[in-house]
């Protein structure tokens, strides 16, 4: 895929793109928002046409110890056959536990048991799917006292490993950096290049805890001043990319969306994104 | 040190409100101590389904306030968690819930006000293809007509209250009409269909709702015709039927109803 600019595509702008048809490099879905036959799925048919796809997961738990939902595997798989998207996500984090779905994406500990369990997850979802994913770096608010990896030691090696890619959140450096005390930096200079296949850009919240401040991956502001700095970084150390803005909460209009795709943009042209300007 | 299957039973059971020691010494902490950081999960959880189930019932909140509907939400998510993650696919037991709910237990309707939205959600996820059509039943011999064994479309639910729940509903809307509704306006049937962009339902009178359970339970035509009739002796076969026919409410007919 080119290394377009791309937005997060979410229901209550649906209608206004299906009219409209604006210019996006990409559009991006939830997988879990359009496994129904809703009339939200024919729209997305129809979109297929006009713009380049990705289907970014939020429930396939690639760190749950007890492996993949098969039934969940298979709705999912039939969906990406239907759209035939040009990428495939979803995060290194787990969100299921005997069974039951917390619709949140529940931190690791980065250790070699935790990495086999991912590794195996990643390759079942891939020989089902019949290709590469990529796996994202996400939001972390705690860190476990027995991880012996970092978490870009353990994406390079879940990658080295699986032969998925990786999915560069960078508002999840800024928000994982920030609330464990930890340096951007060790994930530029870990990651390994040649496995990156997609960045993520987002709107972080800033609050309170304890006196001390925490910052929440609420996606639901515009891309802050330090993730557009280490974008850039992240640009000319491993080249452009597709880059997709997302917004999830306080939704704004979606020419606050594009224009926000388009600062994306030119960071990727600056770096020689020749084809960045894809429609 | 917790394994992985333990660490995540020992973080599943936090997350519904469990302080686990375990837990808590396995994550480092400092000025924000281990147990705020886990509370960011525990709030994420609660705070996350809490929204999607407004989004699936949304008349329901409505009607009681956002406040109201939180804490009616949290008593169920604790209780009832989703098995899959798509959340719009969460939530079939939460009218049972809302009934059961002391708090809202001045509010008589509420239950079935839930179940209308639950299966309005049950029709926008269904299929709109498959649909028995007017040109499908001009095939079928006259005589061979009130024979037929029809089944409701994918997607489609009755539903019967006591209450004017059709018109609670209407008022509920952002662009509702505003003027008083009486509970003693007595009971409503709906049928919860899936339309061509969006889905809604039809209201219908006492005998239309004793057609549609009759076929419901496996009657022909003809059986559902008796039992509307003997609800009212007004009841008009034909009009109720080509209404329901162009509403999509059946299912394209199976090889084998046809040859009944």
């Amino acid at each position: 895929m080119n290394p377009a600019a791309g937005i997060g595509l979410r229901a209550p702008h649906l209608a206004e793109i299906v009219r409209d048809r604006p210019a996006a490099g990409f559009l991006e879905i939830h997988a879990e928002n359009h496994l129904g036959a809703s009339p939200a799925r024919q729209a997305l048919e129809g979109l297929r046409r006009d713009y380049a796809l990705s289907v970014h997961a939020v429930g396939l738990s690639l760190g749950s110890v007890e492996g993949l939902d098969e039934a969940h595997l298979d709705r999912v798989a039939t969906l990406i056959d239907r759209l035939q998207p040009a990428l495939v996500s979803d995060h290194l984090a787990w969100s299921v536990a005997g069974g039951r779905y917390f619709n949140d994406l529940l931190p690791l500990p980065y250790t070699q048991e935790a990495l086999e369990v991912v590794v195996r997850n990643v390759d079942r979802l891939q020989e089902r799917l019949g290709r590469q994913v990529l796996v994202e770096n996400p939001s972390c608010y705690l860190a476990f006292a027995h991880s012996t990896l970092s978490e870009a030691e353990f994406l390079a090696e879940l990658a080295h490993r699986s032969g998925c890619g990786l999915l560069l959140d960078v508002n999840n450096i800024v928000v994982t950096a920030h609330n464990l005390r930890l340096d951007p930096m060790d994930w530029l200079e870990k990651l390994p290049a040649s496995a990156v296949g997609e960045y993520h850009l987002a709107g972080h919240a800033v609050n309170d805890a304890d006196g001390d401040t925490i910052l929440i991956d609420d996606h639901g502001s515009r891309v802050s001043e330090g993730v557009w700095k280490l974008f850039g970084e992240v640009v000319g150390r491993f080249g452009p990319k597709p880059a997709l803005v997302e917004w999830d909460t306080d939704l704004p209009d979606v020419n606050v969306l594009l224009a926000e795709a388009d600062r994306a943009r030119a960071f990727l042209d600056a770096e020689g994104g020749a084809d960045a300007r894809a429609a | 040190m917790l394994g992985l299957r333990d660490l995540q039973a020992a973080f599943a059971a936090h997350l519904v409100g469990e302080d686990r020691a375990d837990l808590a010494s396995a994550v480092v902490g400092d000025t924000i101590p281990a147990a705020s950081r886990l509370r960011v999960h525990r709030h994420h959880v609660g705070q996350s389904l809490a929204s999607a189930l407004a989004s699936t019932f949304p008349t329901v909140q409505a009607l009681v306030g956002q406040a109201f509907f939180q804490g009616m939400a949290r008593a169920f998510i604790v209780r009832e968690l989703p098995g899959q993650p798509v959340l719009a696919e969460y939530g079939e037991g939460f009218p049972d819930h809302v009934a059961a709910y002391g708090p809202a237990a001045s509010l008589p309707y509420l239950a079935d006000v839930a179940r209308l939205d639950w299966a309005l959600n049950l029709a926008f996820q269904a299929p709109s293809s498959g649909r028995l059509t007017r040109e499908d039943l001009s095939a079928i011999e006259p005589e061979r007509l009130l024979g037929l064994k029809l089944s409701l479309a994918v997607g489609s639910t009755l539903i019967e209250s006591p209450h004017p729940i059709d018109r609670i509903w209407r008022a509920a809307r952002p662009d509702g009409p505003d003027e008083p509704i009486s509970l003693e306006e007595g009971p409503a049937a709906l049928l919860v269909l899936r339309g061509e962009d969006d889905a809604g339902f039809l209201t219908l009178g006492p005998a239309e709702a004793a057609f549609i359970l009759s076929l419901g339970a496996g009657g022909s035509l003809e059986e559902a015709s008796r039992s509307a009739f003997a609800r009212e002796p007004g009841f008009d076969l034909s009009t109720t039927f080509a209404r329901l026919v162009a509403s999509k409410a059946f299912a394209a007919l199976q090889h084998k109803s046809m040859s009944c």
